[in-house]
This record gives C-alpha cells, structure tokens and sequence, in this order.
C-alpha cells in the first residue's frame, strides 16, 4: 500500500507538455473566435487574452474548465484530449454576450 | 502505465486498507478560484454501528480567492452530540494551495493546510494538511486525497494520524452530477492499526452548480456513506452548500 501512495505522489512528475496552442480572445465582453475548431484526440493549450479592462471567467461544464483572467491580461486554459463534438463555455461575468463553443473535429 | 489508469489503481486501493475525521467533513479539490468569495455551509451527521449516540457537526465558514493558486478560509464549527444541544466547537482555518495548472500535467495537484483552535483548549491546536490530486478522462473526475492531522499542545497528545478521501463524478448535467464519494482513517501515519480499527465509509454522491447570474452562483455536493468496516459510522449523511459571489 505505501508504493501505492508514493505512486500516486509521483505522478504528477509524469508529465508531458501541451502540443498545441490557440489564442482565444475577450474584447467587449465577447469570445473572438466565438466558435474554435480543434483537433480531437489532443492535448491543447488555450491562450486566453483578456484585452478588456475588467476581469472574466472562462467557464465550461462540458470542458471541466473555470478560469479567472483579469482584465489586459493573458492565461492558460489546458484542456483535452477531447473525443470529437461541441464543448459550449462562456463567460460567467458576461453571460449575455461572453459565449462560444469549442468543436473538436 | 498511464498515469491516469495508475491514479485510478491506487484510488481503487485505498477502500481496501482501511476515519479521522467528523461527519461533515468534505472532498477538497485542488484547484483554486482567483478573487472568488464563498459563504460555505457544510453539515453532516453519523450512527454508530455499536449503538452510541448520534453525532452531528455543522460549520459555517467565509472563503476568498486571494491569489491564483491560494484561497483562504475561516470556519466556526459546531457540534451536537447525541442527547445533546447545539454548541460552539471551534474555530479553523483552511488554505489551499493549487500546485498545478488544471489540466497541463496528467494529474492536478495542490495542497491543503489547516489550523483548527478547539473550544475545549486541552485539545490545543489541530493541524491537518496533505497533498490533493485530481484527473479526469472524457467525463469522468476522479480525485484522492490524502490527509495527515495532529493535535499540538494538547493534554492528551496522539502521532501524527492518517486519513484518505476519494470521490469518482460523473459529469452529467451542470447542475447534477453524479458519483461516490469515500472517507477513511488508518491510524497513525506510519503504523497503521490493524486492519478491525480502520475506519472506511463509502456511498453515492450528487454535486451541482445553479448559476443564479451577476457573478453569483450556489454549488452543492452531498453523499450518503456506509460503514465498510467494522469500526466505522454505520451512516453518514453529509451536505456542503457554497453560495458564490
């Protein structure tokens, strides 16, 4: 049982690093691109770019994801490998206009 | 192996081995939100299998997210022993620490520190802390946990303890999951009681999250346990309840 515990430990040391890379925009409280095609099966880092003054949280039940990014500023989102199909998220502060979708493909 | 199925093993595992801490007590996870703030409620209540006395807890606590990898709580704790009315136990303090971006490496990781000042000062302080892990494939979360807890300047003054907590969610709906949750106590951390005194509860858990708009949101878990040992609650029915803001 303790080499079990050490495994679970150890495995964060086990990893391995993003493949690919997409820039997702907030500008006026909207996601640009408002709809992201990716590939399926990947690991992806998303880059998301808040150019707005004001804080926004990407938010996606279907991804597992909820990040804060303040405002003129940029952070990682690290999602997938994802199965083929439509990933909605949204922006929890601007719910009205903060939406898109991710399609992995 | 790949590290998620390894994860899922030794999570498999710790049912098989062998509980620290109270009824209410709940599933940490290791990310943090960033400038979150949180009123959390959380209760629970257990029955022996030896026929004592129920014992319920309850805590009421305010949370922020002070920075990106470091959120900080305050809690009043209460207890009610069977027979017994309502009273102040103490007072904690959590902090969490995520170690990991969600998502960048195999496994999430984070680190949970807690100060506990009891009531009852013969109890002194308690400390618990320990390391968080958390991965997912497609939609299924699964988290572990382990927790180390000892008491400082008290009268009665136990080895360090050790303690596990698991949970498997089925991401179904944002506003219902599903899933199972576990707790279990082993003893002291580097010589755990025979196999009869571990402590080990298991059983079906809800989770969910109501978005009320304007920032706000309430976000729930509750689980119902049975004893899987011989020296565990028969039943614990536990409920946390966080309103967001």
């Amino acid at each position: 049982m303790r080499r079990l515990l050490l495994i679970a430990a150890l495995l964060p040391s086990l990893a391995f690093a993003a493949d690919l890379e997409f820039t997702l925009v907030i500008r006026d409280h909207r996601f640009e691109p408002a709809e992201l095609r990716i590939p399926a099966g990947k690991k992806i880092k998303l880059l998301v770019d808040n150019q707005d003054t004001t804080a926004e949280e990407f938010e996606s039940h279907e991804l597992n994801r909820e990040k804060v990014v303040p405002g003129k500023s940029k952070l990682p989102v690290f999602i997938g490998p994802l199965a083929p199909g439509r990933y909605p998220f949204y922006g929890d502060f601007h719910q009205q206009t903060a939406t898109g979708v991710i399609i992995a493909e | 192996m790949n590290p998620r199925i390894a994860f899922a093993v030794v999570l498999a595992a710790f049912p098989l081995c062998a509980a620290a801490f109270g009824p209410s007590d709940y599933i940490y996870l290791p990310a943090v939100t960033y400038g979150e703030h949180e009123i959390d409620f959380k209760s629970g209540a257990w029955k022996q299998k030896s026929g004592e006395n129920p014992l319920s807890a309850s805590s009421i606590g305010y949370g922020y997210g002070v920075t990106q990898r470091w959120f900080t709580e305050l809690y009043s704790k209460y207890e009610r022993p069977g027979g017994e009315t309502t009273h102040f136990d103490a007072w904690e303090w959590e902090n969490k620490f995520q170690l990991t971006e969600t998502g960048e490496y195999p496994v999430d990781t984070g680190l949970i520190v807690e100060v506990e000042r009891p009531k009852d000062r013969s109890e002194g302080y308690e400390v618990r802390f320990g390391p968080l892990f958390q991965t997912e494939t497609g939609k299924i979360q699964l988290n572990g946990n382990l927790l180390f807890e000892r008491h400082y300047r008290a009268e009665a003054a136990l080895p360090l303890q050790l303690g596990y907590q698991w949970q498997v969610k089925y991401r179904w709906q944002p506003k219902l999951d599903l899933g199972f949750q576990g707790f279990g106590e082993l003893g002291q951390w580097n010589h755990w009681d025979p196999a009869e005194e571990r402590s080990h509860r298991i059983g079906p858990a809800v989770f969910g999250k109501l978005a009320l708009g304007n920032r706000q949101a309430i976000r729930y878990n509750a689980a119902w346990l049975v004893g899987a040992s011989t020296n565990a609650p028969s039943h614990n029915l536990r409920l946390q309840v966080e309103y967001e803001f």
